[in-house]
C-alpha cells in the first residue's frame, strides 16, 4: 500500500547570528491513511519545526530547508512553489495551532473565519458557505452552532475556541491534519473534551492526524504510531505498544519514567534525566543523548546512531545498545 | 562491554550559556550597525565640537561685529579685500558663521541636556510612581505622601482662583488626613460628606475675602476636592489625577505650549529650556508609566513582596533597571527634539536673546538675505540643526534596536 | 497517619473577591470571587496539594495566603498567629519564615539581577550579614539546589528554565523558611526537567523538614508529592482527603471527574479507563451559578443541588467534601 505521507532525510537550519542551529536532523518516517501519528518531544526538539517545514512556512531568512522530501500522496512539496503550497495549504493538510486565543483574528466572526477557508479553496456561494459552516461548528459540538456564526473569538472560551479551529481545519476535508499542541493551553477537563471529539471525528472521517505534544499520556489515549523526537532527530518510533510496553531508546525510556503514574506506591522517587538538551547551535559529533545517557560508551560519543529497524516493521530505534538495554526501563 | 552504573554516573556540568551581561549584549549590538555607528559619529562631533569650543575657543558675542566684512560668500584663503578664512561666509553683521556655529552648538546642547533633564526627572518620577501605586497597595506613610500632594495639586487651582495661598496648604493637609483616615468612620458615605464639607470650608472661605462669586467657584472646587480625596482612597486614584494633568498638558499642540510659556515667563535662552522641558513632562510620564505597568505584573516584582522586600526597594532594584532601554531610546530622541524646539523658539525670536549664537536665531536672522544671494548665512546653521538631528535620531534608532528584548529568548 | 501532628498554618472561612469592574471611583458591576469561603489546615512537614483548573482561585489562595493580597474575610493561622491583625512591620518579620516558588521561572527572576543578587536579596532584606558571610550562603543555597556555586555572577539568561526554577528555590529558601508555597512550579518546564525539579522539591523537604503548599493542575504529580489533596472548583474547595482516598475513594463528581480526565502514559490503560467527560466550560466566576456552583457540568445534580449550596463538611474521617449527594 502506498503511504499517505512520506518524509525523506528531512533537514532544516536556522543560520543565525551565533551560528547554525541544526533544528531538524534527517527525519524520515511515513504515514498512512487514517493513521493517527503521535510525535513526542520537549520543547526545542524539532516537532513543531518539522510540522512547519513540511508546510513550508519556515520563515526565511533564518530558516531553510536543506535537504529532503515531503511526499504527500505522491507529490513533493518540498517542490513546489509559494503559488502551489497555497493550494495544498488547508486543502490537503490543515494545521491546528496551540493558542486557541491568538491563533482565531479577533477582528472577524467565527463564522466568517471558517467561510473564508471554504470560499477561498472550493466553488461555493456565500450562502453555500454559510451553511456548511454552521454544519461543521456543529460537527466539533458547539451547542447552537448555527447561532454562534456570527459571535465574535472573544465570545468563545478557550476551549470552544479549539473546536473552532478544528472546524476550521476541517473545512476542506484535508487528508491531513496536524495539530500543534492542541490541548497543551486547555485544562484538563476540556482537554479530555477535545481528545474524544478528535477520536470521534476521525472515526467518521477517516482523515491522518498528526498530533505533535510533548505530553506522553494524551497520544497514548489518541495515536496508533509514536515518533519520539529529541534534538532534531526522531529517536524511536513504533506502534504505539511498542513504545510505551517494549520501549528500547534510552531517552524514551527516562522520558516514561519521569512520569508520575497513578498506581505508583507512595514513595517512589521519580526517575529524572539528568542534565538538559543539548545546544541546538552546537549539537555533538555523536549521539545527541549521550550527554545525558546513562548507558553511554565511547562509540556514542563518536558515532550517530542510525535508526534501525527491530521486531520487523513495526519498531526503530536509533540507539547503538538498544539490544542490551532492550526490557530494562519497560514498566 | 562496561556498563555504567546510574549511580556513579556523573552529569557533564551543565550547559549554561555564554557568559554576558545584558548591557554588554547590548553593546555589541549597537555597535555592530552601521547606521547606529554613523549617528554615533555625528553625536560625539557634536557634542565634543560644542564643549571643546566653549571652553578653548573665547568668543565674545557683543564685541563681534565688522560692518567691512558684511555678508561676504565663504573663503578659504585670505585675500585683499578679506584679511581673514571664513570657511562658512560671515553675516549680516560681518561676523564668522563658522565661528558662530561651532559656538551655537554648546547652546543647542544645553538646551537639549537641561530641557530634557527637566522633562525626564518629572516626568520619569510621575510615571514611575503613578505606575507602580496604579496596581500596588500603598503603605501608610505612602498614601498620607502621596495624597497630601494630590491635595496640594488639587488646591493649588483654587487657591490660584481665589489668589488665597492659605487654601494650598489647607488642601494639603487634607490630603494628609485622607490618606491616614483609610478605615475612618468606615461607611464610605459618611467619610465622603465629611471631607467635602472640609474642602468646602477650606475652599470658599478665604476666598469670601476675594469676592462672592469667586466664593462659589472654590466652594464648587473644594467640594469636589474633598469628594475625590475621601473617595478612591488608593494608588489608581491618584494615577489617575496626576494622569490626567498630563492629559491637559498633552492637548496643547507642543510649540504653542512652549511659545506660551515662553510669552509668559519672558524671552531668553534659559526660559526656552524650562518652557521646552515642560512641554516634554508628560511624554515621558506617559512612557515611564507604561513600561513600569508593563514590568510590575511580572512575577520577580511579586516575588520580591514576597521575599518582604520594602516598595523603595522595589522600585530602584527591580523596576528601574528594567524599564531603562525605552527611556534611553525617548531621552536620545528627546535631545534631537530640544534641539529642534530650541531653534524653533530661536528662529521665531523667542529663544537666545540675539547677539547670543543660537542655530534658530541664525537663521531667523539671516533668511532675509537669501533672496541676496547669500545662502550661506542660512546653508551652514540649517546644516548643523539637520545634521545633529539626525544624528541623535540615528542614534537612537540603533540604540532602540540594540535594547529591543524581542530579540532576547 | 498524622493524627499527632502539630497544624501549621490554618486557614480560615477565607475570602477574597476582587472588584468587577476597573472604575476607580465606583465598583459597579459583580466581584470576581476568586476565594470563596475556603478552609483548611496544612500540619507540619506535609504537602499539601492544591488542584483545580484555570480559574478555581488556588493561585489566589496561594497568594493570599502569604499575604501578597489582602483578604476580603476570613483568617489565616500560622503557628497560631493571625497574620491579618499583624502591622506592616510585624508582617514583614512573619514573611521570613513563609516563602514562595512561582509558576514561571521566565518571569519571576528579575533579569537585570545577577544570581547572586537575586537569591542574597532576601538577606539583604532580613538579615545584617556582610558581603562575606551572605555570599557564603548564596553559594551553599547554589550548591543545595544542584547548581554550580561559580554562578553567582551570572545572570538568569544564561540559564535553562529548570535551572531557573533552581535559582527561584535557592531565593525562597534564603531565610529558611518552615513553610514554602510551591505555586506550579513545574508546569513550565520540560517533561524530564519536571522530574528533576520535584525530586529537589522532595529531597529538600526531608533534609530542611519543610511544609508545602503544592499548587498544580497536573493530578499526577500532585498525587506523586502531596499528602494530602484538596480540589477547588470556582472559588471554592469540594474536596479534601488523604493523597490515596481522594483517588481510590473520591466522592464528589467533580474530582471524579477531574481524575478520570488525566491521561494516562500507558495505552492498555488508556484503553481500560473510564472516562467521565464533563460538558461545556467553567462558569465566569463573576457570575457563578445559584446553589452549587459546579451544577451546570455535574453529571449527576439534583433539584437541590440548583437550590441550595452544599455545606463544606467532614464525612468520613479527615475526609472533607461539599456536595449534596454524599451522606
Amino acid at each position: 500500500m502506498k503511504h499517505l505521507l512520506e518524509v525523506k532525510n528531512l533537514e532544516t537550519r536556522f543560520y543565525m547570528q551565533d551560528g547554525v542551529v541544526k533544528a531538524v536532523n534527517n527525519v524520515s518516517y511515513t504515514m498512512d491513511r487514517g493513521e493517527i501519528l503521535g510525535v513526542v518531544g520537549e520543547s526545542g526538539c524539532g516537532k513543531s519545526v518539522h510540522a512547519l517545514s513540511m508546510m513550508q512556512l519556515i520563515p526565511y531568512p533564518p530558516g531553510k530547508i536543506t535537504n529532503g522530501e515531503v511526499w504527500l500522496d505522491g507529490q513533493d512539496l518540498l517542490t513546489l512553489s509559494e503559488e502551489e503550497m497555497q493550494k495544498v495549504r488547508g486543502r490537503e493538510i490543515a494545521m491546528i495551532f496551540q493558542d486557541p486565543m491568538t491563533s482565531l483574528n479577533p477582528v472577524y466572526t467565527v463564522g466568517f473565519q471558517i467561510m473564508e477557508a471554504l470560499l477561498l479553496h472550493n466553488n461555493m456561494s456565500r450562502r453555500e458557505a454559510r451553511d456548511r459552516a454552521g454544519e461543521l461548528l456543529e460537527l466539533v459540538g458547539i451547542p447552537g452552532a448555527k447561532d454562534r456564526l456570527d459571535d465574535y473569538p472573544h465570545q468563545f472560551s478557550g476551549g470552544m475556541r479549539q473546536r473552532a479551529m478544528i472546524a476550521m481545519g476541517l473545512s476542506c476535508e484535508p487528508k491531513l491534519l496536524i495539530a500543534d499542541e492542541p490541548t497543551t493551553a486547555l485544562d484538563v477537563t476540556i482537554q479530555a473534551q477535545i481528545i474524544d471529539l478528535v477520536k470521534k471525528l476521525q472515526d467518521e472521517l477517516g482523515m491522518a492526524i498528526m498530533w505533535i505534544t510533548h505530553d506522553l499520556g494524551v497520544v497514548a489515549e489518541l495515536a496508533h504510531t509514536i515518533n519520539v523526537m529529541y534534538a532534531g532527530s526522531i529517536v524511536e518510533t513504533g506502534k504505539i505498544h511498542n513504545i510505551y510496553k517494549d520501549t528500547k531508546h534510552p531517552y524514551t525510556i527516562g522520558l516514561l519514567g519521569s512520569l508520575p503514574r497513578l498506581d505508583d506506591a507512595p514513595g517512589t522517587e521519580l526517575v529524572s534525566i539528568p542534565g538538559l538538551p543539548p545546544d541546538l547551535l552546537a549539537l555533538p559529533e555523536g549521539c545527541p543523548f549521550a550527554a545525558r545517557c546513562v548507558y553511554r560508551i565511547d562509540k556514542c560519543l563518536a558515532e550517530k546512531p542510525p535508526l534501525v529497524e527491530i521486531n520487523g516493521k513495526d519498531h526503530a530505534v536509533a540507539c547503538w545498545r538498544w539490544e542490551e538495554i532492550a526490557g530494562m526501563g519497560s514498566r | 562491554m562496561t556498563q555504567i552504573n546510574p549511580e556513579e554516573f556523573i552529569v557533564t556540568d551543565f550547559a549554561v550559556r555564554e557568559h554576558r551581561s545584558l548591557w554588554g549584549d547590548a553593546w555589541r549590538r549597537l555597535i555592530s550597525s552601521n547606521t547606529a555607528r554613523l549617528g554615533m559619529f555625528v553625536v560625539i562631533l557634536f557634542i565634543s565640537s560644542a564643549t571643546l569650543s566653549h571652553f578653548f575657543w573665547e568668543y565674545e558675542p557683543k564685541k563681534d561685529l565688522d560692518y567691512s566684512l558684511k555678508l561676504k560668500a565663504p573663503n578659504l584663503t585670505v585675500t585683499e579685500e578679506i584679511p581673514s578664512i571664513h570657511p562658512f561666509g560671515t553675516d549680516k553683521l560681518g561676523r564668522d558663521i563658522f565661528r558662530r556655529v561651532v559656538h551655537g552648538g554648546w547652546n543647542s546642547l544645553r538646551v537639549g541636556i537641561v530641557a530634557v533633564g527637566i522633562s525626564l526627572i518629572f516626568g520619569g518620577v510621575i510615571g514611575l510612581l503613578t505606575g507602580f501605586y496604579e496596581t500596588i497597595t500603598m503603605t501608610t506613610v505612602e498614601r498620607i505622601t502621596l495624597f497630601g500632594i494630590s491635595g496640594f495639586l488639587l488646591g493649588s487651582l483654587s487657591a490660584w482662583i481665589a489668589n488665597q495661598p492659605l487654601q494650598l496648604v489647607g488642601f494639603t493637609l487634607l490630603g494628609l488626613v485622607a490618606g491616614y483616615f483609610e478605615g475612618f468612620w468606615a461607611g464610605q458615605l459618611k467619610r465622603v460628606v465629611f471631607f467635602s464639607v472640609l474642602g468646602i470650608l477650606i475652599s470658599a472661605v478665604p476666598a469670601l475675602f476675594a469676592g462672592s462669586s469667586v466664593a462659589l467657584v472654590c466652594g464648587v472646587l473644594g467640594l469636589l476636592t474633598g469628594i475625590f480625596l475621601a473617595l478612591a482612597l488608593d494608588g489608581r486614584f491618584f494615577s489617575n489625577v496626576m494622569m490626567r494633568i498630563m492629559d491637559m498638558i498633552l492637548s496643547f499642540p507642543g510649540y504653542l505650549l512652549a511659545i506660551a510659556i515662553v510669552a509668559f515667563l519672558g524671552p531668553g535662552l534659559g526660559k526656552g529650556m524650562i518652557a521646552i522641558g515642560v512641554v516634554g513632562i508628560p511624554v515621558y510620564a506617559r512612557l515611564t508609566r507604561s513600561a513600569v505597568l508593563s514590568v510590575v505584573n511580572k512575577e520577580y516584582i511579586l516575588a520580591a513582596q514576597s521575599v518582604g522586600e520594602s516598595h523603595g526597594r522595589i522600585i530602584f532594584r527591580h523596576i528601574t533597571p528594567n524599564i531603562l532601554s525605552p527611556i534611553i531610546v525617548q531621552t536620545t530622541m528627546g535631545l534631537a527634539n530640544a534641539i529642534l524646539s530650541a531653534a524653533a523658539l530661536g528662529f521665531l525670536g523667542l529663544g537666545a536673546i540675539p547677539p547670543e549664537p543660537e542655530w534658530g536665531a541664525m537663521l531667523g536672522d539671516s533668511y532675509r538675505y537669501l533672496t541676496s544671494g547669500a545662502w550661506w548665512a542660512v546653508l551652514f546653521p540649517g546644516l548643523a540643526i539637520m545634521l545633529s538631528v539626525l544624528g541623535f535620531n540615528l542614534l537612537g534608532d540603533g540604540l532602540r534596536d540594540a535594547l529591543d528584548p524581542k530579540l532576547r529568548t | 497517619m498524622k493524627a499527632d501532628m502539630k497544624k501549621l498554618v490554618e486557614v480560615r472561612n477565607l475570602k477574597k473577591y476582587f472588584p468587577g469592574s476597573e472604575s476607580s471611583f465606583f465598583h459597579t458591576g459583580n466581584d470576581v470571587k476568586a476565594v470563596d469561603d475556603v478552609s483548611f489546615d496544612i500540619y507540619e512537614q506535609e504537602t499539601l496539594g492544591l488542584v483545580g483548573e484555570t480559574g478555581c482561585g488556588k493561585t489566589t489562595v496561594g497568594r493570599t495566603m502569604l499575604h501578597l493580597y489582602r483578604p476580603t474575610a476570613g483568617s489565616i493561622l500560622f503557628n497560631g498567629v493571625d497574620l491579618i491583625t499583624l502591622g506592616e512591620k510585624e508582617l514583614r518579620h512573619q514573611r521570613r519564615k513563609m516563602q514562595m516558588i512561582f509558576q514561571d521561572p521566565y518571569a519571576s527572576l528579575n533579569p537585570r539581577m545577577t544570581v547572586g543578587s537575586i537569591i542574597g536579596s532576601p538577606l539583604d532584606v532580613h538579615t545584617k550579614q556582610d558581603r562575606k558571610t551572605k555570599q557564603d550562603r548564596v553559594q551553599e543555597l547554589l550548591e543545595m539546589v544542584g547548581l554550580n556555586p561559580d554562578f553567582v555572577n551570572r545572570y538568569p539568561h544564561e540559564f535553562s528554565g529548570g535551572q531557573r526554577q533552581r535559582i527561584g528555590i535557592a531565593r525562597a529558601l534564603a531565610l529558611n523558611p518552615e513553610f514554602v508555597v510551591c505555586d506550579e512550579p513545574i508546569s513550565s518546564l520540560d517533561v524530564s526537567i519536571q522530574a528533576q525539579v520535584v525530586n529537589l522539591l522532595e529531597d529538600l523537604q526531608k533534609k530542611l523538614g519543610l511544609t508545602y503548599l503544592f499548587i498544580a493542575h497536573d493530578l499526577s504529580m500532585v498525587r506523586h508529592i502531596s499528602d494530602r489533596i484538596a480540589v477547588m472548583y470556582l472559588g471554592k474547595v469540594v474536596e479534601l482527603a488523604d493523597r490515596d482516598e481522594i483517588f481510590l475513594n473520591s466522592l464528589h463528581p467533580y474530582t471524579q471527574a477531574l481524575m478520570s480526565a488525566v491521561p494516562v502514559p500507558d495505552p492498555d490503560l488508556a484503553d481500560k479507563k473510564h472516562r467521565i467527560i464533563l460538558e461545556g466550560d467553567i462558569p465566569n466566576p463573576a457570575d457563578p451559578p445559584v446553589g452549587c456552583n459546579f451544577n451546570t457540568r455535574c453529571p449527576i445534580a439534583v433539584d437541590k443541588c440548583f437550590k441550595e449550596e452544599p455545606v463544606y463538611r467532614e464525612t468520613a474521617d479527615k475526609h472533607w467534601i461539599a456536595c449534596h449527594l454524599v451522606k
